[in-house]
């Protein structure tokens, strides 16, 4: 098994009596695209900044690119680009002294042409001459986007990346953060309070709540306890009655639909046990990722 | 790397421009207040040039000290503050010190870097006004030798005469001496930047601090606490215009100076290395 880029386990964060972090644990793997998912004072940005070797652990074991980042910051920048939100920038320098300063900073000089390339990846060419004091807040998203971008990292780390960007832009950022992990092999760890936004781009979601890991998983995983198979039959309790007989439970749904579990049976066993002309549709249906986690937390909470 | 970022930030920002402005401002009050001084000493007779109430004591090198005296007491030091406050807290304030930090830069070349740009501005601004102070004094008060009298602000014991040339010299010497007794405001007011987490804060507190320390090393009160306020050494520069200058007395000052500076500067070092970012 590979070395994980980022390795927690066990890892709190406390500011005085405040548990800001609890016992995170989770990895994150080469090539992954993973989703920190959790409401606003989750921990989320707490965990980042942890990665970033800008807050010290109070307890449990952290390692990005095999470093402890608060000892050694400098190592794991090299390889590890990260945007926080909000987007801080200095509003005295243009779009393009923001790409030119700060990659140099790590000892990079780009080249006008990958800069140019960056700003019209995000839609800034037109501006990149402008002091950003007078950028709105989506450019300034968009401008923290590129300075992660310069020089091409190795793990790419964006908190709220979405936030402040149009629809048209966030389907945009969702292409290219595709884009980076196939055609370089950019791993992806971004943050969000908004499940949906991330749900559709990640490959594993690790969900936040009080500062504790609520869920870790794919998608998929997450919503699998809701998802029900469903049978549009001719009739409904002939079409029950018959399945009962196979040992089969189905419970009424609306007009002559039969709800039964996920993995009670395939199409073709429906098909062969309803008998001939008694099954209409077959279907797999599940709750949206923000209802099946909030079914989780309810049911974690009862529990 | 750093150096450049940071120098570029500097000049792009208001505080240059607003420092220059608020010392040429100064410098019109001074010229204003010597000019209605002298009207009034010869009964309205005065002109704007050459006409004091004495000729061979006020002119240019003597308007040059007194001009460059009163901004060293307050603005000279404010700036300095100001620019030390800005720094550190400055970017907490702003966010901006998480836009650098993720980048592969050691917290001890970016605070070297901060400290060393701030220090180069409050260098060249001294310098920059004390030669606009001469300027200004040739220009529009008028060449002659340096005289100084017991008495006024507290620059001679006995009656002092540096010849032309011999001034000049000595306020070269200023230029550096003065920039050192700045470092220690500035360094002071690093600290100060990097207890607190916004410019106001950190700008309010060190100037107010550093106008609580001026004062109190001044009042006789105080006296025995002189030798530990960085403020009551701050003055020592004054000794280059004595015809004999006491270069001991000159390097024990100094050398305190110098010890202020790098304590405070320590002090600032320590806790901004050792502090969290964020949360």
């Amino acid at each position: 098994m590979p070395t994980p880029l980022i390795e927690t386990r066990a890892l709190s964060k406390r500011f005085g009596t405040r548990a800001a972090l609890d016992g995170v644990s989770f990895e994150l793997h080469a090539g992954e695209i993973l989703g920190l998912v959790g409401a606003n004072g989750s921990g989320k940005t707490t965990l980042l900044r942890v990665l970033a070797g800008l807050l010290r652990p109070s307890a449990g074991h952290v390692r990005v690119l095999g470093h402890e980042p608060w000892l050694a910051r400098e190592r794991v920048m090299e390889r590890v680009r990260f945007a926080f939100a909000p987007p801080a920038l200095f509003d005295n320098l243009t779009a393009r002294e923001h790409l030119v300063h700060l990659a140099r900073l790590g000892g990079h000089a780009p080249l006008r042409s990958e800069l140019d390339a960056v700003l019209e990846t995000v839609g800034l060419a037109q501006r990149a001459e402008e002091r950003v004091r007078a950028f709105s807040f989506g450019m300034r998203q968009r401008l923290s986007l590129a300075l992660a971008l310069v020089p091409r990292p190795e793990l790419l780390v964006l908190d709220e990346p979405t936030e402040g960007l149009d629809p048209l832009a966030v389907l945009e950022l969702r292409a290219l953060l595709l884009r980076l992990r196939r055609e370089q092999g950019v791993t992806i760890l971004l943050s969000s309070h908004l499940l949906s936004e991330v749900g559709e781009l990640v490959d594993r979601l690790v969900v936040l709540a009080e500062g504790c890991v609520r869920f870790a998983g794919t998608p998929a995983e997450l919503v699998a306890p809701s998802v029900r198979t469903v049978l549009v039959v001719a009739d409904a309790a002939r079409a029950r009655a018959q399945l009962a007989t196979h040992g089969l439970e189905a419970r009424a749904g609306a007009g002559n639909e039969l709800e039964l579990a996920a993995d009670a049976l395939t199409l073709e066993e429906a098909a062969r046990l309803l008998g001939p002309g008694e099954l209409r549709e077959f279907h797999r249906r599940g709750a949206g990722l923000e209802q099946a986690l909030l079914a989780r937390l309810s049911a974690e909470r009862d529990a | 790397m750093s150096a450049r970022l940071e120098s570029l930030r500097l000049l792009r920002s208001r505080r240059p421009l607003a420092a220059a402005g608020a010392l040429l401002l100064f410098l019109l009050l001074m010229l204003l207040g010597f000019w209605t001084y002298a009207e009034s000493r010869t009964n309205g007779a005065a002109e704007f040039r050459y006409t004091y109430e004495n000729r061979s004591y006020f002119n240019g090198l003597v308007f040059a000290l007194y001009a460059f005296y009163f901004a060293f007491v307050l603005l000279l030091p404010v700036f300095a503050a100001t620019e030390g406050g800005a720094q550190l807290a400055g970017d907490t304030g702003a966010n901006t010190l998480t836009l650098v930090l993720v980048r592969p830069l050691s917290k001890t070349r970016l605070f070297f870097t901060k400290f060393g740009i701030a220090a180069l501005f409050t260098t060249l601004l001294t310098g920059a006004f004390l030669a606009l102070t001469l300027l200004v004094g040739l220009v529009l008060v008028g060449w002659g030798e340096l005289r100084l009298y017991p008495g006024v602000l507290q620059m001679a014991d006995r009656p002092q005469h540096l010849a032309q040339a011999e001034a000049l010299r000595r306020f070269a010497l200023a230029w550096p001496a003065a920039s050192l007794a700045l470092l220690a405001p500035l360094a002071f007011s690093f600290w100060i930047s990097s207890l607190a987490k916004s410019a106001v804060n950190a700008v309010g507190t060190a100037v107010a601090l550093y106008l609580v320390l001026y004062v109190i090393a001044e009042v006789h009160f105080f006296a025995e606490l002189r030798p530990y306020l960085f403020t009551s050494h701050a003055g020592y520069w004054r000794e280059l215009f004595q015809e004999r200058i006491d270069w001991r007395e000159f390097g024990r000052h100094a050398a305190a100076l110098g010890g202020f500076t790098l304590v405070f500067t320590a002090l600032a070092y320590r806790r901004f290395r050792l502090r969290e970012e964020g949360g």
